[in-house]
């Protein structure tokens, strides 16, 4: 394995992109997710005075065994996300429908939680600071079996010295502690732990930011192998879109605690309608773009994340959009499907730099192309945010609902 | 996934970078904890060791005190038959009658005999010490345990629970000491008064209790820091996602990581409980039935110019106590320094 090679021809040697099965169904649907973390006043008396609305209606599907990934730059609401999905935040409101019961994560008790910890597992982003420096590799990843009674006691070290040997560590070193081993041997720790308890979802939370690039392939190929192995399901969440290509046939990106677009890997990586995921892609320089033998443009994000405090009105993007127009200010684009496993959220999507001349949701809103509201057009009924995609949907060129 | 389920790793750990040392050393296969890798250092430290044997010694001779007493045959009081009773010992000017001040050196008492009371000084050293240590521990070990319970819930809970915890960790910091400690041992030591015994053990006790009431909350408020950062460590979370309960969270996962911190805490509370108690009852609030250093040094006090010796020998002994579990503390502290670890 060459220094030079990149992550994405490294994987490539010994395994293929995850392909997008779009008959399975769903082990996760989650709907209107909502997180505010109150912001409170200095003081002795201290006040809520705002929110940092870190997760403002976010919907999506994990289909069972699949892989979703989440991207977005940092302090979009991400991890938030992710820690909602493992209930280490409760949220603020919306739904999270999880497994065959379709039990609802939003809204279940603790206790009724502990069971449903054994399906839903966590991969970390800091493989240093996820493992406890003070146990050993044998508790740390005997933990959860000893917690959920998953093997008698007995068998617990043997099962441990199996799973360790599963993520492709040396079954032996059960006895030394995190300091001892490298960081992409933490992470196959950390990943040993998670997998103990057979979880049906995953949630990776940038599973491998935090590592050389030559190690990142590798964890990747190991996910994958688990993952293919044991059907799970993968939340993948990631701020870099080549890494996710790769792993995830299907791409949410946030930005701002919400989803502007989300569709199968073709629509984002060939197809993206959204400046923000644009600008984005174009900011990855190895993504290949031969499917369409479009010629790179590049755009460049400038300016910093408004706070998500106090977020700009209308679409959150737009005080760092290329193309933001005053109805942008106005009224919050819809997430609106454009395609048969493709959304968007933006008053103008388009193609790279083509993006069409009026508003494609003012007739939509019942406003005209400046956002004001407008007498003769009444809002459509069509506009339902639902998790998954519809049959129909919106058809760009002839602007209006209907299948392709 | 059974043992017949097995990934092949493909990729295996081969092409990643290992660990220093050959993992294959069959040796090296018990890891070193970062405790033991602290004891190491502090075996290394030269004013570590010297100041653990000075204090062994001083501990060895506090347990051995009866023995060597009885070899000795001398007594702390009066209480035993065999013991010589104050008119044996003094003159008319209630001085020794033998040894300093007035007559030479004798080995029958080689510190000298107390004025007022006729006893013998090393016997009294002896228990003093005893006293002395054994009021220390125990205010130690229980105002850490009361520390540490404290201090974790308060930095993991957040919210009301930490905010009232917080409170009490404040209100017991500002409030004047001598003064808790005056109003307080009177009361408690009356509920217990009885023979000359049990009123002797529940001075201690109340010693003891007063020194924990006002002694944990240093210790409370260190551990509440400390937990407030690690709790956002991602091992933390890692455990609440498996589902471990939060007591296992608290003592199993947090408790670990505070060694460092807990010890170096121990190490210099126990000096500062050997001066408290000597304080206290040098002070006359503290002990007045047992043997104590402090309350020797009291007595002392008022022979200086005739009689040196008697208020050296508590003074000197103290001194040395303290300045050892002081040096022996900043050597832990040293070895267990977090930023050196790992
Ligand atoms: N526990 C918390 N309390 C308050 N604000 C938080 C908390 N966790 C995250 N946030 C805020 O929520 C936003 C989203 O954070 P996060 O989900 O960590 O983003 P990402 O993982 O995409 O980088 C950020 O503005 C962050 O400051
Ligand atoms: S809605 Fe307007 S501001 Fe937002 S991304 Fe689209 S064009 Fe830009
Ligand atoms: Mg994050």
């Amino acid at each position: 394995m060459s220094e030079h090679t990149s992550f994405e021809e490294q994987v490539a040697q010994t395994h293929a992109a995850n392909v997008l099965d779009p008959d399975a169904p769903a082990v996760l649907t989650v709907d209107n997710l909502r997180m505010y973390f109150p912001v409170k006043s200095g003081g002795v008396v201290r006040r809520r005075i705002g929110d940092v609305q870190a997760v403002d209606g976010v919907s999506f599907e994990v289909p069972r065994g699949g892989s979703v990934g989440l991207v977005g730059e940092s302090g979009c609401g991400k991890s938030t996300t992710g820690r909602l999905i493992t209930r280490l935040y409760k949220p603020t409101g919306g739904s999270m429908k999880f497994g065959e019961h379709d039990q609802d994560l939003a809204t279940i008790s603790d206790k009724e939680m502990k069971p449903l910890r054994r399906e839903v597992q966590m991969i970390f982003q800091d493989p240093y600071s996820s493992l406890n420096p003070r146990h050993t590799v044998g508790t740390i990843v005997g933990t959860p079996l000893r917690v959920h009674d998953v093997v008698p006691k007995k068998q617990t070290l043997s099962r441990v010295q199996e799973l360790l040997e599963v993520v492709g560590l040396n079954p032996e070193h059960y006895n030394r502690y995190p300091n001892e081993f490298s960081g992409g041997q933490r992470q196959r720790i950390g990943i040993a732990r998670a997998l103990a308890l057979q979880p049906k979802l995953m949630v990776a939370d940038e599973p491998v930011s935090a590592l050389d690039v030559s190690i990142q392939a590798q964890v990747i190929n190991l996910m994958q192998d688990l993952q293919r192995e044991f059907d799970i399901a993968f939340l993948f969440i990631a701020h870099d879109l080549a890494i996710v290509r790769h792993f995830c046939p299907e791409v949410a990106v946030m930005y701002l605690g919400k989803i502007v677009e989300i569709g199968d890997r073709e629509s984002i990586y060939s197809g993206a309608h959204h400046p923000y995921t644009q600008a984005l892609l174009s900011a990855v320089p190895d993504i290949k773009q031969a499917t369409t033998g479009e010629r790179r443009e590049r755009i460049r994000l400038t300016g910093d994340v408004p706070s998500p405090i106090n977020p700009p009105s209308g679409c959150r993007f737009r005080t760092r959009c290329p193309i933001a127009q005053e109805i942008c200010a106005k009224h919050e684009p819809p997430l609106l499907q454009i395609g048969k496993r493709h959304k968007v959220a933006c008053h103008f999507p388009g193609r790279i730099n083509q993006p069409p001349s009026s508003p494609i949701t003012a007739g939509l809103l019942g406003v005209d192309a400046q956002g004001s509201p407008d007498p003769g057009a009444s809002p459509s009924s069509d506009l339902t945010d639902q998790p998954g995609y519809a049959d129909t949907w919106f058809d760009l060129d002839s602007k209006s609902f209907g299948r392709a | 996934m059974s043992s017949g389920l097995s990934v092949d790793a493909v990729d295996g750990p081969g092409g990643e970078e290992k660990p220093p040392e050959d993992p294959e050393a069959p040796q090296q296969l018990a890891g070193r904890s970062p405790t033991r890798i602290a004891l190491g250092r502090l075996a290394r430290d030269k004013v570590a060791v010297v100041g653990t044997v000075v204090l062994l010694i001083l501990v060895v001779l506090a347990i051995m005190a009866p023995l060597i007493c009885d070899w000795w045959n001398i007594y702390p009081d009066q209480k035993d038959p065999n013991a010589p009773t104050p008119s044996q010992m003094l003159d008319g000017n209630q001085l020794p009658s033998f040894g300093p001040p007035q007559y030479p050196f004798t080995w029958d008492h080689p510190l000298g005999i107390e004025p007022q009371s006729g006893r013998d000084n090393l016997a009294l050293l002896l228990y003093g010490l005893r006293t002395s240590l054994t009021v220390a521990l125990l205010a130690t070990v229980f105002s850490t345990v009361v520390g540490v319970t404290l201090g974790l819930l308060a930095g993991y809970a957040k919210g009301a629970v930490d905010a009232v915890l917080s409170f009490v960790i404040d209100f017991f910091l500002s409030f004047p000491f001598i003064l808790g400690a005056l109003a307080l041992a009177p009361i408690i030591t009356s509920r217990f008064g009885g023979d000359q015994d049990t009123l002797r053990r529940a001075e201690l006790l109340s010693l003891v209790g007063i020194l924990v009431l006002f002694g944990w909350m240093g210790l409370a408020r260190l551990i509440r820091g400390q937990v407030l950062s690690l709790r956002e460590r991602e091992f933390v979370q890692a455990a609440q996602v498996i589902g471990v309960p939060t007591w296992q969270i608290l003592f199993k996962e947090l408790l670990p990581n505070l060694v460092a911190p807990i010890v170096v805490a121990i190490s210099l509370s126990i000096p500062a409980y050997v001066a408290a108690e000597a304080g206290l009852s040098f002070l006359g609030i503290g002990l007045t039935e047992s043997p104590s250093l402090g309350k020797t040094v009291n007595s002392a006090v008022n022979y200086f110019e005739r009689y040196p010796l008697y208020l050296w020998t508590p003074v000197v002994t103290i001194m040395i106590m303290v300045i050892a579990l002081n040096l022996v503390g900043d050597s832990i502290r040293d070895a267990f320094d977090p930023k050196t670890r790992r």
